[in-house]
């Protein structure tokens, strides 16, 4: 999966093939494919994350909110429980593509817009990236070096451009950001730093992809995305499947397995699970680790924040005023 | 024996804002007693929120705190229990569950085990506590306190029980978690609660009350639930989940009698029996004394 973040080389696949467009999935077919185990009460789910949201606006001083929309499932999932929860005049979904972003993805995230009756704006990003990486051989701030960038490079770049985006407009519309990163990724470190995982506080980061699905089903999500493949969207036909060499039920129930219910690798590889795919994932957990902690401070004075100064983020006095 | 109205208070805390949460208190008292409460009960930490971290020390108080006091003093003709980060006179901070009644603070409970694992870190910021009594009650009642990890411990409601109490009073700030669909009612953690909450009504053969927080303390959300069971085990009254109530229940206290005579689990009880056994197997595991039940080959 090279197409977010800085997962390692050594992590990918070997020899997997950009498996070109999909073909359209036949309607008859079931929505979504759901491992038993995964399966979650959306009603109590549905609460609570959206009582979640209120509170982590209340508690901050703020009353609206703002998160990129990118025409795939998480985000058109975390806009329709915001606008759930706060009502969708407080809800500002900012569209952010780049020149290569499939025109399918803006159109479906125009839809979910359009359903909501939210706000929405369209920041295009490719001059931000363009004007850093260069375009047409003509270089950009990054210098002639960067008119070779990596398609990981671009990707991360992309992420942050549109990080960049959301927190300035977060300034302008008065909201926070809202994450919209889940489980599956989250753990095999498929985000990128400072990227796509920045917000003010995330949802739907303790659900698996699969369970995403789930909720996104009885929220009201349109069909058609949640029927299509996930994709970083960095070029034609990419898919986070055909990437990584699995599907995401296959992932999400070998990361529950693993994570959740705490089973080794000789008790997964008893269960079924294919020991390459356990020792990959494996890996991939490990050495994303760092994406999903803060920053180690070297500890040299008597109270270091985050070591042993320790306050919860809405303590008395910490609300915007 | 009149039956006793009882009310849970199940609020949402503002962390660490004791003027707001006193204030919500002295409300919600009023209010309770208007309604014929002769007992209301609040969750842990009610006072202060639960997720407080190095926040403990500044919301901290005496037992005697004249804020307590001042919540105990409306208290004449009726019994409440409330919650708060209790401070000792040598600076030990516990979590603490007081029993306010006739104007007066009656007993304090200080919660004795403070879960420190999985998403708890309570043992970093608190003491645990050394005691636990059961203590006559205006209600004509023994009452025993314990704070939410308490009853995750077997012997806290058994020893409560065999100390005198008839009514088992837990408060907790539970956080929801596993939304399963396969758990009933969609909640792992309520299942959990509901279980362990009406065992421990059957076996001791005692009225069990347990009000549980609701709101969000950063990651977690409290699931309340909370619930008052008959000494058969059986659910008199049960809140929502996740939404503030005050849960009012109607508990026919002269069951406590009628269910201990029909079936006197506690009568029967052998405390000499537990003591003999505890006290070889505290010497046993402090290698006081040799271990009497361990395999032939590993001695």
């Amino acid at each position: 999966m090279s197409g977010r973040g800085e997962v390692q080389a050594g992590a990918l696949p070997p020899g997997v093939q950009s498996p070109g467009v999909q073909p359209p999935a036949d309607p008859d077919s079931p929505l979504f494919e759901l491992p038993e185990e995964l399966a979650i009460d959306t009603g109590i789910a549905r609460r609570v994350l959206t009582a979640f949201i209120r509170a982590q606006l209340r508690q901050a001083g703020f009353e609206r909110a703002v998160l990129g929309l990118s025409g795939g499932i998480d985000s058109a999932l975390v806009a329709f429980l915001v606008a759930e929860a706060i009502g969708p005049d407080r809800l500002l979904c900012v569209l952010m593509p780049y020149r290569a972003s499939s025109p399918a993805s803006r159109a479906d995230a125009e839809d979910v817009v359009l359903r909501l009756g939210c706000s929405s704006e369209l920041v295009e990003v490719t001059p931000i990236v363009d004007g850093y990486f260069g375009h047409d051989g003509v270089p950009g701030a990054g210098g002639v070096e960067a008119l070779g960038a990596s398609a990981l490079r671009r990707g991360n770049a992309m992420a942050r451009a549109r990080m960049l985006v959301l927190y300035d407009r977060s300034v302008t519309w008065r909201g926070l950001v809202v994450g919209t990163g889940n489980k599956t990724e989250t753990l095999i470190g498929y985000t990128t730093l400072f990227g796509d995982s920045a917000c003010a506080f995330n949802p739907i980061g303790d659900l698996y992809k699969s369970q995403v699905r789930q909720l996104a089903a009885t929220v009201g999500v349109p069909e058609a995305i949640i029927r299509k493949a996930p994709s970083a969207d960095l070029w034609p036909g990419q898919t986070d499947e055909a990437e990584a060499g699995f599907s995401y039920p296959q992932l999400d129930r070998l990361l529950y397995w693993m994570i959740d219910k705490r089973r080794s690798d000789e008790e997964l590889a008893a269960m079924g699970f294919e020991p390459a795919m356990v020792d990959r994932i494996g890996q991939m957990v490990a050495t994303s680790e760092f994406k999903r902690q803060v920053p180690p401070v070297a500890k040299l004075g008597p109270r270091t924040p985050g070591v042993d100064y320790l306050y919860p983020r809405r303590r008395p006095g910490s609300a915007r005023r | 024996m009149q039956p006793l109205r009882i009310a849970l208070a199940q609020l949402a805390p503002q962390l660490g804002l004791l003027d707001a949460n006193f204030a919500r208190h002295h409300e919600l008292l009023v209010e309770a007693r208007a309604a014929g409460a002769g007992l209301i009960v609040y969750p842990e930490l009610g006072l202060t929120g639960y997720h407080l971290q190095d926040l403990a020390a500044e919301v901290a108080m005496r037992a005697d705190d004249p804020r307590l006091l001042a919540l105990a003093a409306e208290t004449v003709g009726c019994s409440a229990v409330v919650s708060f980060v209790e401070e000792s006179t040598d600076h030990r901070l516990f979590i603490a569950a007081a029993l306010l009644e006739d104007g007066a603070v009656r007993h304090v409970h200080r919660k004795l085990y403070l879960p420190t694992y999985g998403l708890f870190d309570e043992r970093r910021f608190f003491a645990a506590g050394d005691a636990l009594r059961a203590v006559p009650s205006r209600l004509g009642l023994g009452v025993g306190l314990a704070i939410c990890e308490d009853f995750w411990h077997l012997h806290v409601p058994a020893l409560l029980a065999l100390d005198g109490a008839q009514i088992l009073v837990n408060v907790a700030s539970s956080p929801g978690r596993d939304v399963a669909a396969v758990n009933a009612g969609g909640l792992g953690t309520a299942v959990s609660w509901r279980t362990l909450l009406r065992t421990y009504a059957q076996l001791t053969t005692s009225v069990v009350i347990f009000c549980n927080r609701v709101g969000v303390d950063e990651s977690v959300s409290f699931w309340g639930g909370s619930m008052v069971l008959g000494p058969s085990g059986d659910v008199i009254a049960e809140g929502p989940f996740y939404d503030e109530a005050l849960v009012i229940a109607d508990v026919p206290l002269a069951d406590v009698r009628r269910e201990r005579i029909g079936l006197p689990l506690l009568r029967d009880e052998r405390p000499e029996l537990l003591a003999r056994e505890l006290g070889r197997i505290v010497a046993e595991r402090a290698g006081l004394a040799d271990d009497s039940t361990a395999m032939p080959s590993s001695r």
